[in-house]
């Protein structure tokens, strides 16, 4: 997980501009300024309330910010461009009642322009331990089952920018290491990725921790286990970086 | 106890009951003002001949009817049904060491009493347009239809109290459902008068019987009530499993009509029914069939997930739809304007690929597709289905008509009705229940809309077919101007569609 392929001096896949928004009277998300490279693998940290998946829907072009500007790629959040390129994986996994896992796949993989004849697909449902499954209906699925069907219909295709709320929950600990070498996959090719997260495993493997609080950027930096002890209730240790759990 | 309880518990949904009450007052006038209507347009008497061969024909039909209805109650009564039971009625009263059957007998008398009242006031309404063309006194004809309406729910919600109270398995009792059926269909080719939902139909058509037929009547009433009192007795070992998941659906049922949001209904009436998509489709489609259109591509796989009952029941109501068609061309002017509002419930059924993608924005604002561009290809497949209704229709009126006229005139309705009656159910399926709440009445008029658009699309081209055939005209020449003015109204409807779901896009870029 250490691997870095960020390339730096690349144009940022992802800018964000004095970005707000508001519910009613409550500040969710105040004048944020952020810019994601491309191959980064970014942990978005901070406590319940903070603004993360505010943050993660304006990017996936779901709500829309009150001030400020999104782009990814040059397109802004929400165009037919960017959702060309950004892939959302929401807490909350969301299926067709009417579809099966591997019509859900291929629906979404032909939308975007996939024509490998289910090859990903297939791969896909392979390493994540759904290859049985393809023609159920995720209906049928237990909460792990659905988080790994919404990481497999995330991921079958391509993205510049994955945007993952949460994505570790509901899944046990060889399913978190297939999701932690997709992730890595996925930034060799080149893709930055934002990870949701509470779980300091996640954080330690990340190269940048934004953390937020009160929808302001609080941090932005190295996951410093001093400076996110606050995030994780860790007894700080000088200079250590956050341990796997 | 309970008097005090109801009346706290009723108090807490006055808003919703009387939305309710509007619905129900609007229904109970609606059906005078059908019968008033049916007595305006004077609608001519039937022959000495046609009469025999309703005497002679109608009973058994009729009773096919009444199979159906003792079949959909038997099924309903395996997944629990008939009764609506609080879920704290269920944890407090039906654990309690009571009488399970003293407990559930005044809910289930309150049902069959709404029951026998709104079924023989529909039989009343058929007396007034039966005693206009056949022969037969008014009073006559109002008592026996009366009479018989009531006995249809009566039947089956006894039939479901039986099959819930038996907890007969959904298998079983379909299979009784379709004994009772079939032995109704050996009745309809035979010619015969043998099984007690055709004796019930005798009592339907007991003005133009002779006087031995008035036994088989009153048998066919006597099985009616014994069933009735089975229902009763049985009642009392009910599932209180299915007893309480059904609790949880009807109250939900009802608070969405309350607020007249007819795809919950619709979502919620299939869970209720436990009408779940297939697990395994009736046909695979293999990777290249329609490969380089995914939109109608995955219309065709949702297809072919549907169960058994919604395949049935859709080429049914569109076969009923053309015998509704064949009424009216042939003097019941009125049917027509239940032919459209009919083939709106398969509609409902073949939009569901569209209402997919309406009840689950994240997923449809995520594709890289414009929203609008999106709705107008869910319409292609769905409008497929549809036309596979419509024509459904168009050969039953052809066979029940027997005349060319209704296969011509039916062949330059089908596409333009199938596409019309799609966009009436897609708007439908879109529309915000909550958007009108502090303006009611055009909330109303946002729930009636496509359902008068739905009704006059199918109706004015019959009713121009039919006069202009009466006065020696081609009717398929004035119904091909007709449906050039339905296309023009669906195709507003599809652009409107489109506008409405790219407004609630949460992000306009």
């Amino acid at each position: 997980m250490s691997s870095r392929p960020e390339r730096s001096g690349a144009a940022p896949v992802l800018v964000g501009r004095d970005l707000s928004r508001e519910y009613g009277d409550f500040l969710a998300l105040d004048s944020l300024q952020v810019d994601l490279l491309p191959g980064q693998l970014v942990a978005l940290v901070g406590p319940n309330g903070a603004g993360k998946t505010t943050f993660l829907t304006i990017a996936a072009g779901l709500l829309e910010p009150t001030a400020g500007t999104l782009e990814v790629e040059g397109a802004a959040a929400g165009s037919i461009g960017a959702r060309g390129v950004v892939s959302y994986l929401p807490d909350t996994p969301v299926f067709y009642d009417d579809l099966s896992l591997g019509e859900h796949l291929e629906y979404v993989a032909a939308l975007h322009g996939v024509s490998d004849d289910g090859a990903r697909s297939r791969q896909l449902l392979e390493r994540l331990g759904l290859s049985d499954w393809g023609d159920s209906l995720p209906s049928e699925f237990s909460h792990g089952m659905r988080q790994k069907a919404s990481i497999a219909l995330a991921l079958v295709r391509p993205f510049s920018l994955l945007l993952a709320d949460e994505p570790f929950d509901g899944l046990d600990p060889p399913s978190r290491d297939v999701l932690f070498q997709l992730f890595a996959e996925a930034r060799e090719a080149g893709a930055a990725i934002v990870v949701s997260t509470h779980r300091r495993d996640v954080v330690g493997s990340a190269d940048r921790c934004l953390a937020l609080r009160d929808g302001k950027l609080a941090y932005d930096g190295p996951p410093d286990a001093e400076a996110l002890a606050e995030y994780f209730e860790l007894s700080s240790r000088p200079g250590s970086v956050l341990p796997p759990a | 106890m309970r008097s005090s309880r109801r009346h706290r518990f009723v108090g807490q949904f006055d808003n919703a009951m009387e939305i309710l009450y509007r619905v129900y007052v609007a229904a109970f006038f609606g059906a005078i003002a059908f019968a008033v209507l049916a007595g305006i347009v004077h609608d001519a008497g039937v022959g000495a001949e046609a009469a025999d061969e309703i005497a002679g024909k109608g009973p058994a039909l009729l009773g096919a009817g009444v199979a159906l209805a003792a079949l959909a109650g038997l099924r309903s009564g395996a997944r629990g049904g008939p009764l609506a039971i609080e879920d704290a009625e269920v944890q407090y009263l039906l654990l309690a060491p009571v009488d399970r059957g003293m407990a559930l007998r005044p809910g289930a008398l309150r049902q069959m009493r709404a029951g026998a009242f709104a079924g023989a006031v529909l039989g009343a309404v058929a007396g007034n347009f039966a005693f206009r063309r056949l022969p037969g006194s008014p009073v006559e004809w109002f008592a026996c239809l009366a009479l018989f309406g009531a006995l249809i729910p009566l039947s089956t919600l006894s039939c479901a109290l039986m099959a819930s109270g038996r907890r007969l398995r959904p298998t079983v009792a379909s299979a009784l459902g379709v004994i009772l059926l079939a032995w109704s269909l050996v009745d309809i080719l035979l010619g015969l008068k043998t099984s007690p939902a055709t004796m019930l139909g005798i009592l339907a058509t007991l003005p133009l019987q002779d006087g031995a037929s008035l036994a088989l009547a009153v048998t066919g009433v006597a099985v009616a009530v014994a069933t009735i009192c089975l229902g009763l007795a049985w009642l009392s070992g009910l599932s209180l499993e299915a007893a309480r998941r059904r609790a949880t659906l009807t109250d939900q049922i009802r608070f969405s009509a309350s607020v007249q949001d007819l795809r919950a209904v619709v979502l919620l009436r299939r869970q209720l029914a436990a009408e779940m998509p297939r697990r395994r489709p009736w046909v695979r489609l293999r990777a290249p069939v329609l490969a380089q259109w995914p939109i109608p591509r995955r219309a065709g796989q949702s297809f072919l997930r549907w169960p058994a009952s919604r395949l049935v029941r859709s080429l049914a109501v569109g076969v009923a739809a053309g015998a509704l068609v064949v009424g009216a061309w042939s003097g019941t002017t009125p049917l027509v304007a239940l032919a459209g509002v009919v083939l709106l419930l398969p509609a409902f059924d073949v939009v569901e690929p569209l209402a997919q993608e309406v009840d689950h924005p994240l997923r449809r604002d995520l594709l890289p597709v414009k929203p609008e561009t999106l709705m107008l290809r869910h319409l292609v497949a769905p409008a497929i289905a549809m036309c596979l209704v419509v024509l459904a229709g168009v050969i039953a009126a052809t066979a029940l008509g027997g005349s060319g006229t209704a296969l011509e005139v039916g062949a330059v309705m089908v596409v333009p009705t199938a596409f019309v009656l799609l966009c009436c159910a897609a708007i439908s399926t879109t529309n915000d229940p909550y958007q009108y709440v502090l303006t009611p009445y055009l909330g109303y008029a946002q729930t009636a809309l496509p359902i008068l658009v739905a009704l006059v699309a199918v109706a004015a081209p019959v009713l121009v077919a039919r006069e202009v055939s009466r006065y020696g005209g081609s009717p398929e020449g004035a119904v091909v101007g007709v449906e050039v003015a339905v296309l023009l109204a669906a195709a507003a409807l599809a652009f409107w569609l489109g506008a409405r779901v790219a407004a609630r896009t949460a992000v306009k870029p």
